[in-house]
């Protein structure tokens, strides 16, 4: 009994010198302790997220004959829809190329896009993230912004060898500039993630919202990414402002709550934005790989 | 067999309850909780392993759980490696079924709101009104800790009986 007692003892006192050691350890030992970790679990995440396809394979599979015929009949009717659509576009992208040749402006190809399957989600009151399953191999880096059609999901905040964890809209790491919906002159709004704190779904904050805006009737106005910070390509949609704008206790300006404009709980698939060039937003993240 | 690499044979073992575990985050994402069975999972082992191979058990959960999430690096390792300390020179604690039930509650709350703690500390915004949120989340650890612990105890067991680790003494 005695033997255990000393022997107990001992523990905690080898327990109380390695936290001492482990606290003044270089941050790199721990970075590297924790990418190991983190790749010791990324088969088993691939291997999840490649079940849940197989899943979803074997569903759709077992439908009916009738069931797939309608079903194709509404895809050609949404066909027929966006085909008109294109049409549409495709005179706008014309008088864009036009009006870019009378101004001589040269677009930049700056993101390179990389199309991912989400692995998991995860949430908490202090995270909200999805692992999604591609990583460094496939040249996605920190930073990258990460959309789905042309709504902002979120940005990448560490990129393992196969996987990569992304901080959603609503993650309160989150944060970048926004415009508003109806306010024509175009002034600069922020958004950042809030910590979430009932069962409902998580939102983001949108705040410095200029005294005198006053949000579109009839519609929750959008609010699209501005483009500055070198993160997020500009005019991407953030989501919808929640209901009306109300005075913070400042009272230079007003604050909203944000809607992110997809089910981000809900998406399987995302494309990660990857910077051709280093920008300002990913040298920032580089001296942050602590998530 | 030798039994050396028992703690690390195990923890393999006990894997497939960690991935479930993140699986029911995975489902319950949309809530904001996160079901954390990493202290759970230390209640058997710490009945039948020798002292430091515990240790080494929970360093390893531990470590599994915040590698993907944004939590002081040690900090869930280190609160499971203190709780193996104490349960594993303590094993009468563990002797029954009730008893090991309370030490899976105990246990795992108390990992649960270290590591809430400690996301807390790092986190970039300021805390508001997040006690509901926070006993929410300990009554789930607390609750996934009754439901979890049988059949999680079960696997573990059957997998140190077949690697040899001896049985629990019926008297501490």
């Amino acid at each position: 009994m005695d033997q255990n007692r000393q022997g107990a003892r001992a523990s905690y006192v080898a327990l109380a010198i390695f936290v001492a050691l482990w606290v003044l350890m270089p941050a790199a030992i721990r970075r590297l302790n924790r990418e190991a970790f983190a790749e010791f679990q990324a088969p088993a995440l691939h291997l999840l997220g490649k079940s849940r396809d197989m899943a979803t394979f074997w569903e759709k599979k077992s439908r009916s004959t009738e069931e797939m015929a309608a079903a194709g009949r509404d895809l050609a009717r949404i066909n027929a829809a966006l085909e008109i659509k294109l049409n549409a576009m495709d005179d706008v992208r014309r008088e864009n190329i036009r009006l870019r040749e009378i101004t001589r402006y040269v677009v930049p190809a700056e993101y390179l896009s990389v199309v991912a399957r989400v692995a998991t989600r995860d949430s908490s009151s202090w995270w909200q993230r999805i692992v999604i399953r591609k990583g460094r191999n496939d040249g996605i880096r920190p930073g990258a912004p990460v959309v789905f059609g042309n709504n902002v999901v979120g940005r990448v905040t560490a990129v393992h060898l196969t996987t990569s964890e992304v901080d959603l809209v609503t993650s309160p790491g989150f944060r970048c500039t926004a415009y508003l919906e109806g306010d024509d002159q175009n002034r600069i709004a922020l958004v950042n993630g809030v910590a979430s704190n009932s069962l409902g779904t998580a939102k983001a904050r949108v705040s410095v919202i200029p005294h005198d805006y006053t949000p579109p009737a009839g519609q929750p106005a959008r609010v699209f990414t501005t483009g500055m910070g070198g993160v997020f390509p500009s005019r991407l949609l953030l989501g919808y402002l929640d209901g009306g704008t109300y005075s913070t206790q400042v009272g230079n300006f007003k604050e909203s709550l944000l809607i992110p404009s997809r089910d981000l709980y809900n998406l399987q698939e995302v494309s990660v934005l990857v910077p051709l060039h280093q920008n300002p937003g990913e040298a920032l993240m580089q001296g942050d790989q602590f998530q | 067999m030798n039994t050396g690499w028992a703690w690390l044979i195990l923890a393999i073992a006990t894997y497939p309850w960690l991935l479930g575990a993140d699986l029911a985050s995975d489902v319950f994402a949309s809530w904001s909780l996160t079901i954390f069975i990493s202290g759970v999972c230390l209640i058997a082992p710490s009945r039948r392993l020798r002292r430091w191979q515990s240790v080494l058990f929970a360093a390893f959960l531990g470590f599994l759980f915040e590698a993907r999430r944004p939590i002081p690096d040690g900090t869930v390792a280190l609160a499971l490696v203190a709780a193996a300390i104490f349960l594993s020179s303590n094993r009468q604690l563990l002797r029954n079924t009730p008893r090991m039930l309370w030490a899976a509650v105990i246990v795992n709350v108390l990992a649960c709101l270290c590591w809430y703690v400690g996301a807390a500390f790092v986190a970039p915004v300021a805390a508001s009104e997040l006690a509901g949120q926070l006993t929410l989340q300990l009554m789930v650890a607390a609750i996934v800790g009754v439901v979890v612990l049988l059949p999680v105890a079960l696997t573990q067991n059957a997998a140190m009986d077949r690697l040899g680790v001896p049985p629990a003494s019926e008297t501490p």
